[in-house]
């Protein structure tokens, strides 16, 4: 804790959550925060020590911890217990986490729980002095209109490409043959070592459509996309290329911009 | 009138008031700083007051601080409530940033809906309630 730190070391009672709440308002006062930071801070520290004393200990109360660190343009504030973690529980009634946490989340910069079962539970809350700016007033800007997959190359390539693959082509309705032809080809791709890949990681995106699954395997490096299709050559027995309605490699552009060469192709039912 | 009163500090803890009006409507008046520790204290009164069919307002002016369980305990208020055909309203007229700020990031001012005068939250109940004893 820096010397300019507080720390707060209570029982963990309903009826101690305001001197904690009280305190932090405080070090808001004395930090010169407006009226609205500060009731914000008060929420939000609040819902992290109603968190403790709803959860963290069975019977008696343990300790809640509460640390609170100012620093050049925010105040880190960690609210502790030393109790068994988070546990679900239904029918919680009059306790419900319900509206606890989204006011955390909503109020503060940014916040992070850890711990674990019988670790206890440490939440981290940082809060800007100002409030923070809305970035793009809470709207996604950049909403992928196909499923993305990066993957490192190696051994959890092909298992994560043969699920997603299938549950896509299950709920395009593929028949039974068809979906195993179509998990045949993810595994192919699967096969590629990445050296065919321009970033090092294994990218395929696939877009569902009414009864087809359209997949660009890519950014590959020049000549990626036709060794992939070679690749794709079973020995006395054709190439798995014509498990797809149609196959080409295209040039493209990374979303960096940079151009590259994908592969593309085209599963039906 | 009745209510639980405390304070220290120049810190109002919760404070709880019941008031009656000649129409037979309750108002339970939640003032000072409410949590966790006087969320059964709320939870008592609106159940006592839903138990015998009277239709309530609750009137969060004079609040300066409510959290996460206090809305849960409104929230239940509301849909025993409606289940039983008692009116039902919610009161905050211009007050603490604190409670502003609650009532409009979780939605609960236009969701409840939250009046911003006494007088619509009576015309409500009287409108959307059983008749008052």
């Amino acid at each position: 804790m820096t010397e300019a730190g507080f720390e707060l070391t209570l029982p963990a009672t309903a009826e101690n959550v305001i001197v904690v709440r009280q305190a932090i308002a405080g070090i808001a006062e004395a930090l010169g925060l407006g009226g609205s930071r500060v009731a914000d801070l008060k929420t939000v520290v609040t819902e992290a020590c109603n968190n403790v004393v709803l959860h963290a200990y069975e019977g008696d109360p343990g300790p809640l911890q509460v640390i609170a660190e100012p620093g050049d343009d925010e105040l880190v504030v960690q609210v502790a217990d030393e109790g068994h973690g988070f546990r679900p529980r239904a029918n919680e009634g009059e306790t419900s986490l319900g509206l606890g946490l989204p006011l955390i989340a909503a109020l503060s910069d940014s916040f992070e729980i850890s711990g674990g079962a019988g670790q206890g539970s440490r939440t981290t809350v940082r809060f800007g002095y100002a409030p923070p700016e809305p970035r793009n007033n809470g709207r996604p800007t950049n909403v992928p209109k196909e499923l993305e997959i990066a993957l490192a190359p190696g051994t959890m390539v092909k298992p994560v490409l043969a699920r997603v693959i299938g549950v896509l082509a299950a709920r395009a309705e593929f028949s039974v043959d068809r979906l195993a032809d179509t998990v045949l080809l993810g595994d192919a791709v699967s096969s590629s070592s990445g050296g065919d890949f321009s970033d090092g990681r294994v990218g395929i995106s696939i877009k569902d459509g009414d009864g087809t699954l359209d997949v660009r395997v890519g950014p590959l490096v020049e000549g990626g996309g036709e060794r992939l299709m070679s690749e794709m050559a079973v020995p006395g027995a054709g190439s798995l290329r014509s498990l797809a309605s149609s196959m080409e490699v295209t040039k493209g552009e990374t979303p960096e911009g940079e151009s590259a060469e994908f592969l593309i192709f085209e599963v039906s039912q | 009138m009745a209510s639980n009163s405390g304070s220290f500090a120049g810190v109002r803890t919760g404070e709880l008031a019941l008031e009656r009006n000649d129409a037979g409507l309750a108002v339970v008046t939640v003032s000072g700083e409410h949590d966790l520790s006087t969320a059964p204290n709320l939870r008592r009164r609106l159940g006592r007051l839903l138990d015998e069919g009277t239709a309530t307002v609750i009137d969060l002016s004079p609040a300066t601080f409510i959290d996460s369980s206090i809305l849960g305990v409104i929230l239940d208020g509301r849909r025993r409530a409606a289940d039983s055909g008692i009116g039902f309203a919610v009161v905050h007229t211009t007050g603490a940033d604190a409670v502003d700020r609650v009532l409009e990031v979780t939605g609960l001012r236009a969701e409840l809906p939250v009046h911003a005068r006494r007088e619509e939250a009576f015309t409500e109940v009287s409108s959307s309630g059983a008749a008052p004893a």
